[in-house]
């Protein structure tokens, strides 16, 4: 079994990490999806079975576009992080709902900037928006991939061959970033997990 | 058995300025996609120094550690591309293994497998789906729901169906206050 640790910059005691636990987030996310017809999700990774089942047994059609895979790929080849973008190409208006999971954590403030923006692009009017935020900066740069389980529950698998540089964002920093949608929900876990919940505006879906 | 504790039915919200105790649990260990064996089955091998541009159709298992750009149809037979192979086009087989490059859609009857060292770039249609972290994976996964819905069905859970509550306690609030 594999066992990571965060540390607070003003606590040197490491804490266990990772946590699992029950994201009421995810599943409000997925019982408000679930329920429409010919539902299409995104999830931008990192590439992960278990959420890949999960999805596409309950959505019509489920996408993914590992974007940690991609933007690592960026920064090897020394290119701007902006260059990444160009492979989240779908159509406006294609989405239901998107699983930004903690990409938001590993990108500078004007690439999150463009990636709500694509987002807000590519879903549909009511669509929703899913990210996770930590509060304590990992103790590595390795990425986790949030495993979903049984009954909404997550648990946490890092991702050996990914690693990215993390950035902390206050709450209002982070809904700041993301002012064009409306939050439904957050959520935080003593683990120093934050969820959130948008939605894109209007009055219904628009496909 | 992994345990864990739960505070209240219901998480807390940043706005009521409570926070949802959880206890460490071991990371989820990393699933592993099976290599396609055909050792004891019928297999054709298009090997690596071997281009196709076409259809192919076949009542065997068929391997490619070439480049093929086109159709493939295997009926109910098994289809895999190898660590150098390359395919271009639509896939029809009973179960599909990627281990290097695809582009295309895939109709399985049965499962399609995506190993780590797969580039995937297209659509899957099948009735179960594997891959393995780290995979170069971009794509539309659509399962057979209705196969799943009847096994799930069929599989009625002896014991409870959820993992068992944990216990929770409400933490007063810290420096997280949500702005909404």
């Amino acid at each position: 079994m594999i066992f990571s640790t965060t540390r607070h910059e003003n606590n040197s005691d490491a804490e266990s990490f990772p946590v699992g636990y029950n994201s009421t987030i995810l599943k409000e996310f997925v019982d408000t999806l679930e329920v429409l017809k010919d539902t299409q999700t995104l999830d931008v990774g990192p590439v992960c079975q278990e959420n890949i089942s999960f999805f596409a047994l309950r959505m019509g059609r489920h996408y993914v576009c590992d974007m940690f895979l991609r933007l690592k790929g960026e920064k090897r080849k020394e290119l701007h992080p902006a260059d990444g973008w160009k492979h989240l190409d779908y159509p406006d208006r294609n989405f239901d709902g998107i699983q930004l999971w903690d990409l938001c954590d590993h990108l500078e403030d004007d690439d999150v900037s463009r990636l709500v923006k694509l987002c807000y692009k590519m879903l549909r009017a009511t669509g929703l928006l899913m990210l996770i935020a930590f509060e304590k900066e990992p103790a590595t740069s390795i990425v986790n991939t949030f495993v979903i389980g049984q009954g909404c529950r997550v648990d946490i698998r890092p991702q050996p061959h990914l690693e990215l540089p993390w950035k902390f964002r206050h709450n209002r920093a982070l809904t700041s970033l993301l002012s064009r949608f409306t939050i439904v929900r957050s959520f935080r876990y003593h683990s120093g997990i934050r969820e959130f919940l948008f939605k894109k505006p209007g009055s219904f879906r628009d496909f | 058995m992994l345990k864990r504790t739960k505070k209240d039915e219901n998480n807390t919200p940043f706005y009521g300025g409570d926070t949802v105790e959880e206890k460490p649990i071991p990371a989820t260990p990393r699933p592993t996609v099976s290599q396609e064996r055909y050792t004891s089955e019928e297999k054709t091998t298009i090997g690596e120094r071997i281009t196709i541009e076409g259809s192919i159709r076949g009542e065997a298992n068929l391997v490619i550690e070439g480049a093929m750009k086109g159709t493939i149809e295997m009926g109910k037979y098994n289809f895999s591309i190898g660590p150098k192979g390359r395919v271009d086009g639509e896939i029809h087989a009973q179960d599909v293994s990627i281990n290097g490059q695809f582009k295309g859609t895939i109709k399985a009857l049965g499962k399609v497998a995506v190993t780590q060292k797969a580039d995937f770039n297209g659509e899957i249609k099948a009735k179960s789906f594997s891959v393995e972290d780290g995979a170069y994976f971009k794509g539309v996964v659509e399962l057979d729901r209705e196969s799943h819905k009847n096994i799930a069905a069929t599989e009625t859970p002896k014991g409870p169906s959820s993992p068992e509550p944990a216990k929770q306690s409400v933490i007063p609030p810290n420096d997280v206050k949500m702005e909404k």
